[in-house]
């Protein structure tokens, strides 16, 4: 695949890139202020950019407004976003446009290789992966927690789960289950919450985040 | 007939209080006639006989200046309900800054002792509320004072005029004259006494100047401990945590490069391990920002950080925001951390549902709200610790908070920070 990597700091730019490469993907940019990362991402077009939060010139959120401006620019643009933080916020305005091809996650991720590179491809492809700490919160968090009352646990840990961006076949392999039990406990969860299930891993997914981010 | 009794009633009820007036504000005359008596006694035969009376009438008119002010409030009080604050000076806290020296309100001693010592000193001597106490017992004796001997001083001059005969027939005119204007002034005698007193003993703004100075020299105190706390807290935490584990971590790692030919297999699980403690490492040092700052506050501001508080709070929270500027950071901070309070407390101790927070900036002012469902009753749950810590920490903006929790909820805190608007 082709990547853009957006990182401020020399040293975990150089890491991450030397990472990925490790993989046998290609680097083929790097940019490390707000407007430069736009700018990357508009001219590489790649098949996935790893984006930091947290730039310079303003050192707030310049990389997030980045990755959005230039979804707004090639909709569907996909971009996984590291972050020393995860906040619900910005998952929301990531998800906003219910496109997918949208990661977001904690720096710490990348120490799983294998996971943090699945994750990448996972999101190239259209995917969602999101970090299970937002997935954590999004499930304890306001007025989604009374709707999901309803479901066992068990069809509580497979809906966080499939929140994460993951497929039927991870879950299980997760959990323990044959992928058909994960099967029935998914069309069951849809049927509790009232979630349509057409199929698709990809909408599927971004169906669940809608969920739990209805207020 | 009733109305004659509850005349009589209050002739005599007067007649008492006059009697009343009359001893406090003659106490300190009465000490310096005591002083001249005791100067005529001596004679002028004595070169050193003024000495004493001097000594008496400074001592006694200095001792006895603030109890006599304390019965005139106490007195006041007590017949018309007009409360007259005193405004006597308080010892504020003395408190060691984070110099090491002692502050003690007026200046700064290098020893605690010393501060004490020295704010007991000045205190005595500095107090306005001293000189205005001696400017009313100057004054109260020739207006209020005489205007009360009326009624007692009548029935003196009745008693000596018609009960002993011995002045004959002026003698006994004078003591009937005496007795008609002592029942006939006795209700009203003691009157002169509140106006005076009101205008006389009221702190003056000398006074009100010197609380505030107070106010803001206990306010300061307050943040620098605070802030020294802060610094301390965070040193231990990075010092407990972080460190300790990047060191663990280290050796972690030059175990396993050691082990790498030897044991390949152990190896690895010292990488695991040394993988697993940078995660743990990581985490503490994330809540531990989040404590000093939380990232989207200094991202985004005040009103983004108090929704993404919303977000991850277990309650059904609403934000309705209205604010155009951001505020100065050190304002938004303390707002931010005191809206968070308040939103734990209504998920740990009232047993909230439902929360919103309304967020509105005027000319002069940010002003929020924050309104539970819960079961009410912040402050008998409170203790007053938190609220208190909250208010103090506000306080330092001249912020205010006012929370009205009646039992049985809602409840419905409001905090309001004067902030220019730019």
């Amino acid at each position: 695949m082709r990547i853009v990597v957006a990182e401020d700091l020399y040293l975990l730019r150089d890491g991450m890139v030397r990472l990925i490469e490790a993989y046998g993907h290609e680097v083929v940019a790097t940019a490390a202020t707000g407007p430069e990362t736009l700018r990357t991402l508009l001219e590489w077009k790649p098949d996935v950019a790893v984006v930091d939060v947290r730039m310079p010139p303003s050192h707030t959120d310049e990389g997030l407004r980045a990755a959005i401006a230039a979804r707004a620019e090639l909709p569907g643009l996909p971009v996984l976003i590291l972050s020393q933080y995860v906040e619900q916020l910005y998952a929301r305005e990531l998800l906003a446009d219910g496109s997918g091809g949208i990661g977001y996650f904690l720096k710490d991720s990348v120490f799983d290789a294998d996971q943090f590179i699945d994750a990448l491809e996972r999101v190239a492809a259209g995917g969602t992966a999101m970090d299970p700490a937002v997935i954590a919160r999004l499930l304890a968090g306001g007025p989604s927690n009374r709707r999901l009352e309803k479901l066992t646990e068990r069809e509580h840990s497979v809906l966080g789960l499939m929140a994460e961006g993951l497929s039927n076949q991870v879950i299980a392999q997760r959990l323990f289950l044959s992928e058909s039990a994960i099967g029935k406990y998914t069309t069951s969860l849809f049927g509790k919450l009232g979630i349509v299930d057409d199929g698709t891993n990809n909408r599927r997914v971004l169906a669940v985040l809608a969920y739990l981010n209805k207020d | 007939m009733r109305q004659l009794g509850t005349w009589s009633a209050r002739v005599g009820v007067g007649f008492l209080r006059a009697c009343a007036v009359v001893a406090v504000s003659m106490l300190i005359p009465a000490v310096w006639a005591a002083a001249v008596a005791l100067g005529i006694r001596w004679g002028p035969g004595n070169p050193w006989s003024w000495l004493a009376p001097v000594v008496l009438v400074g001592v006694g008119t200095l001792a006895l200046s603030r109890p006599v002010c304390r019965a005139v409030r106490h007195l006041v009080a007590r017949w018309t309900g007009t409360v007259i604050p005193a405004g006597y000076r308080e010892a504020p806290p003395v408190t060691r800054m984070s110099t090491g020296y002692w502050w003690n309100g007026f200046g700064y001693e290098r020893t605690r002792r010393d501060a004490l010592m020295d704010q007991k000193w000045r205190i005595r001597w500095n107090d306005p509320a001293d000189r205005r106490d001696l400017r009313f017992t100057a004054v109260v004796p020739l207006t209020a004072g005489l205007v009360a001997c009326l009624p007692p001083a009548g029935l003196a001059a009745a008693v000596l005029g018609l009960g002993t005969g011995r002045y004959g027939a002026p003698g006994r005119l004078a003591g009937a004259l005496g007795l008609l204007v002592a029942v006939a002034v006795a209700p009203y005698a003691w009157r002169a006494l509140p106006p005076v007193a009101v205008r006389f003993l009221r702190p003056s703004s000398a006074m009100a100047l010197a609380e505030r100075v107070e106010e803001l020299t206990a306010q300061r105190a307050d943040a620098t401990i605070a802030q020294a706390a802060e610094i301390r807290r965070i040193e231990r935490d990075l010092h407990d945590g972080a460190q300790a584990r990047l060191v663990g971590l280290g050796l972690s790692l030059a175990t396993a490069e050691k082990l790498m030919e030897t044991d390949p297999e152990r190896a690895r699980a010292l990488m695991r391990e040394a993988r697993a403690g940078a995660t743990a490492s990581l985490t503490e040092l994330r809540e531990l920002v989040r404590g000093i700052n939380p990232p989207v506050l200094s991202d985004r501001g005040l009103v983004d950080a108090l929704r993404a508080l919303a977000l991850d709070s277990p309650l059904d929270v609403t934000v309705d925001a209205d604010l155009r500027h951001r505020p100065d950071p050190p304002v938004e901070s303390a707002l931010y951390f005191a809206v968070a309070e308040l939103l734990s407390n209504a998920v740990k101790h009232a047993g909230a549902t439902r929360v919103r927070i309304t967020l509105a900036r005027g000319d002069t002012n940010i002003v929020i709200e924050v309104l539970d469902d819960g079961r009410g009753g912040a402050h008998a749950r409170d203790g007053g610790g938190g609220l208190a810590g909250l208010r103090r920490r506000l306080a330092a903006f001249d912020g205010t908070l006012e929370i009205i929790s009646p039992a049985g909820g809602p409840t419905r805190a409001t905090l309001e920070v004067p902030c220019a608007s730019s």
